[in-house]
């Protein structure tokens, strides 16, 4: 059996008394496109701030392809790439600079930092403000910029918290592709959007995060089944008259499956009245 | 200003922003770091208060002086100090103190003039007003006290002088505000800024070198300009007392009026200003997608620094680019040698008061080299401060925090040298070259001391790390921890040298001294390393509090 490329074992994250994260149990396999979805405020970045280093769990472990993320950091870090939501850019470089200090960051020789950057300038249609800085691109051209940087290394594990966020439409297509075929290369790719839409054709496999805890994981398909199947029983109690989970004939949309998952189902017309 | 009214409306607005501004501060007590702030701020309160009481007995007295011996024109004299100190003090503060950006309130459906209102209100006691109204306070009393028919007419001029300078003063804010808003202009701002501040240390040597022989031309020069003087806001003020202690009336009222005026079109400038931020004003910075020659460009590779591995260069690499892009932070490190131009500009050693370089040039070397080691602990002691979010790449790459404190130290360390070498050809041209003892004791010396800063600098960066831009003009204060910190390592480093160069004096050998900080510089060494081997675990135990500081917007 195949080591998973992420585990996680009962993982915990306290600020004070709040519990953001309790006992999250993820596993997700090598060559996966993972989605993790939750509401806001459900824990999702701080996991993914545990999964990448830069918040400290409280109790439980990680394992990054085999290696515990507390014992070997380093060795971890070698082989995973992310765009945290800040996205970790260094204003006052250009995009040329920027990429060849994060190649050499990540151990790549001078000669393959620079070549490597030139391509993905290139790809990010970032080349053509070679004197500009990172400062001055707009939000879209930092966001190609830290995905370019998270990749250059050659990642065996990609981590993006929201990686389309404010990326037009051309530039958004590319990057879908250039991440399909780090898939098809056997990287893993762990991602958080709220777009989904997008999760929804980009990944194969997907863990809910509610509160704190993981209410669901698997892949799109065992999801819409486990749904349907609860929405099944629920109905055999009900009174007739009452509505089904979906149309006959149509499958649940992830955005209906997360909202019976996570029971998001408040009606704005019953409440604020006052909002006319 | 049309339908300035205080509506229920805007009373509940201005009620909010008063609340939120008290629940900011209350928040920010919740921090040990807030809380050392707030004790830090009462120190300063304290020194502001003391300024400003005994500025205004100061001035309370010569103004009573002035008026009681009839040399009531001599007002002026103090008049315009307080005028310079109120515009100038502002600018020169912004450099080091955080400034609320109210505009962002425009989002809210304010009118013109709350917004205007809010404007002039927020922050206006700052403490060059507060000082500034307390010396006027004191001038008022002061003329009170030797004329007390005319200590209402005198009132009501300094009023208007105060309404005069608050008017200006926020003025100038709003203007400097509008071009710090784009990252090009903010730069020019800062060159400029301090451009100026070197300039103005020039204007005591030149003075003293000016006074020193009778120069007819400027004793002409002065006395043509001086009777403009008095067509200024300052000059208006003292006239309008003073022709009133006269007894003629109209030209005071005329002087009266010409300051109020001023006051008037001051108004009149901020209230464009304003309006045009009111509009809102596209200042966007983000540069478009332009077409150009497709094909690849050559990317130039990173640098090769032989012994130093890859990560280690590329920190080195990228801290040399941040510093040359960062015109404020090259401007200071032209100071040492500027400081060295002002001794040698200054009074030399055949007048009685020359300053104590011209009496001992050997000491040139030694203070040139301390103060380019002063002006570095800035980068040193918050080293962390300009990577605001990209201080997270840190913490997701394979790179431990020993190799990026040491690229940091090798950076600094760098500069340091290139400081010393300039410091030391400077003084070779404006004294003579330091010898080769005084030079062995510097360069030691030098050693020790940026191993004690890099060493608690270290630690600092990590426990107290403050966002900062370097490419900014205000906002650029360390923590205030780090601050009263980093003068107790001074005070030890200096203790410990003046300590080592009595010895040295004593034995009358100035290489003892070398001898001796090459000991101590040892001693630091172990402490540096020891640091440095530790920097990992208290970089990810402290990884929370620093990215939230760093990372914040």
């Amino acid at each position: 059996m195949d080591v998973p490329a992420i585990a996680t074992q009962a993982l915990t994250r306290r600020f004070g008394d709040f519990v953001a994260v309790q006992d999250v149990n993820l596993s997700v396999s090598p060559g996966q496109f993972f989605g993790f979805l939750g509401p806001n405020g459900a824990g999702k970045s701080t996991t993914i701030k545990m999964l990448t280093g830069l918040l400290a769990a409280s109790s439980g472990c990680i394992q990054l392809l085999g290696l515990d993320l507390a014992k070997n950091p380093v060795e971890v870090k070698r082989q995973i790439g992310v765009v945290p939501e800040g996205m970790a850019l260094f204003g006052r470089l250009t995009g040329a600079e920027y990429l060849n200090f994060v190649g050499r960051m990540y151990g790549l020789d001078r000669e393959t930092a620079g070549k490597r950057t030139a391509e993905l300038l290139d790809f990010m249609q970032l080349a053509e403000q070679p004197k500009t800085l990172v400062t001055d691109y707009s939000h879209g051209m930092q966001k190609k910029l830290a995905l370019a940087a998270a990749v250059i290394h050659g990642p065996r594990i990609l981590f993006l918290d929201e990686p389309f966020e404010g990326v037009d439409a051309i530039a958004s297509g590319t990057l879908k592709a250039m991440l399909q075929r780090m898939i098809a290369r056997g990287a893993t790719i762990f991602l958080t959007s709220h777009v989904l839409e997008i999760v929804e054709r980009l990944c194969s496999h997907l863990a809910i995060i509610h509160k704190g805890r993981l209410v669901a994981q698997g892949s799109l398909e065992e999801l819409r089944a486990g749904v349907e199947a609860q929405a099944a029983a629920a109905m055999a109690g009900a009174s007739p008259g009452e509505s089904s989970v979906s149309a006959p004939g149509e499958k649940l949309t992830l955005e209906e499956i997360f909202l019976r998952i996570v029971g998001g189902t408040r009606h704005a017309d019953q409440e604020l009245s006052w909002l006319g | 200003m049309a339908g300035l009214s205080f509506s229920p409306y805007m009373r509940g607005q201005f009620a909010a922003i008063a609340r939120v501004r008290w629940q900011l501060f209350v928040n920010g007590l919740r921090t040990i770091r807030g809380r050392l702030e707030v004790v830090a701020r009462g120190f300063m309160f304290l020194a502001f208060g003391v300024a400003g009481l005994g500025g205004s007995l100061a001035l309370g007295f010569a103004a009573w002086f002035f008026v009681s011996h009839e040399k009531v024109e001599w007002l002026a004299i103090l008049l315009w100090p307080v005028f310079l100190f109120w515009q100038l003090f502002p600018v020169m503060a912004s450099a080091l103190t955080e400034n609320v950006d109210s505009s962002n309130l425009l989002r809210f459906p304010l009118s013109f003039p709350s917004y205007f209102l809010i404007r002039l209100v927020y922050g206006a006691l700052d403490p060059s007003t507060a000082l500034g109204c307390l010396w006027l306070l004191g001038l008022a009393i002061g003329i009170g006290v030797a004329q007390p028919g005319l200590f209402l007419w005198a009132a009501l001029v300094l009023i208007a002088f105060a309404i005069f300078n608050i008017l200006l003063a926020r003025m100038i804010f709003a203007w400097v505000e509008r071009w710090l808003a784009q990252r090009r202009t903010r730069e020019i701002i800062g060159v400029v800024f301090f451009i100026f501040i070197i300039c103005f240390q020039f204007i005591g040597p030149l003075m003293s070198r000016i006074g020193r022989h009778r120069h007819p031309e400027v004793s002409r020069i002065t006395t043509q300009v001086l009777p403009y003087e008095r067509v200024f806001p300052p000059g208006l003020a003292a006239e309008a007392i003073a022709r009133a202690i006269h007894g003629a009336f109209t030209p005071a009222l005329a002087a009266f009026a010409l300051e109020c005026a001023y006051a008037l079109a001051i108004l009149w400038l901020l209230n464009v200003r304003l309006r045009a931020q009111y509009q809102g004003e596209n200042l966007s910075e983000a540069v478009a997608r332009t077409s150009s020659p497709k094909g690849k460009r050559a990317i130039r590779l990173g640098w090769n620094v032989s012994g130093v591995p890859g990560p280690v260069a590329a920190i080195l690499e990228k801290e040399f680019h941040y510093l040359s892009r960062s015109g404020p932070m090259l401007f200071t490190f032209v100071m040492p040698v500027v400081i060295l131009l002002i001794f040698r500009l200054g009074p030399q050693a055949s007048a009685k008061q020359g300053n104590f370089l011209a009496h001992a040039p050997d000491l040139a070397f030694p203070v040139g080299s301390a103060y380019a080691l002063l002006i570095l602990t800035n980068l040193v002691y918050n080293c962390f401060g300009a990577d605001a979010v990209g201080m997270q790449l840190f913490y997701v790459s394979p790179v431990t925090f020993r190799e990026i404190l040491l690229g940091k130290n090798l950076a600094h360390a760098l500069v340091l040298a290139c400081e010393v070498v300039v410091v030391w050809i400077a003084v070779g041209f404006m004294f003579h070259p330091p010898a080769a003892d005084v030079t062995f004791a510097t360069v030691t010396g030098v050693a020790f001391a940026l191993l004690l800063n890099l060493t608690a600098g270290n630690l600092l960066s990590i426990y107290t790390p403050k966002k900062i831009d370097y490419g900014a003009f205000g906002k650029q204060r360390a923590s205030t921890t780090t601050v009263f910190a980093s003068l107790g390592i001074q005070a030890a480093v200096f203790g410990l040298a003046a300590v080592t160069l009595l010895i040295a004096r004593a034995f009358g050998e100035v290489w003892i001294a070398g001898v001796i900080f090459l000991i101590l510089a040892g001693l630091a060494s172990i402490g540096y390393i020891l640091v440095l081997n530790r920097a990992d675990s208290i970089a990810l135990n402290r990884r929370d509090a620093i990215l939230a500081e760093l990372c914040r917007a």
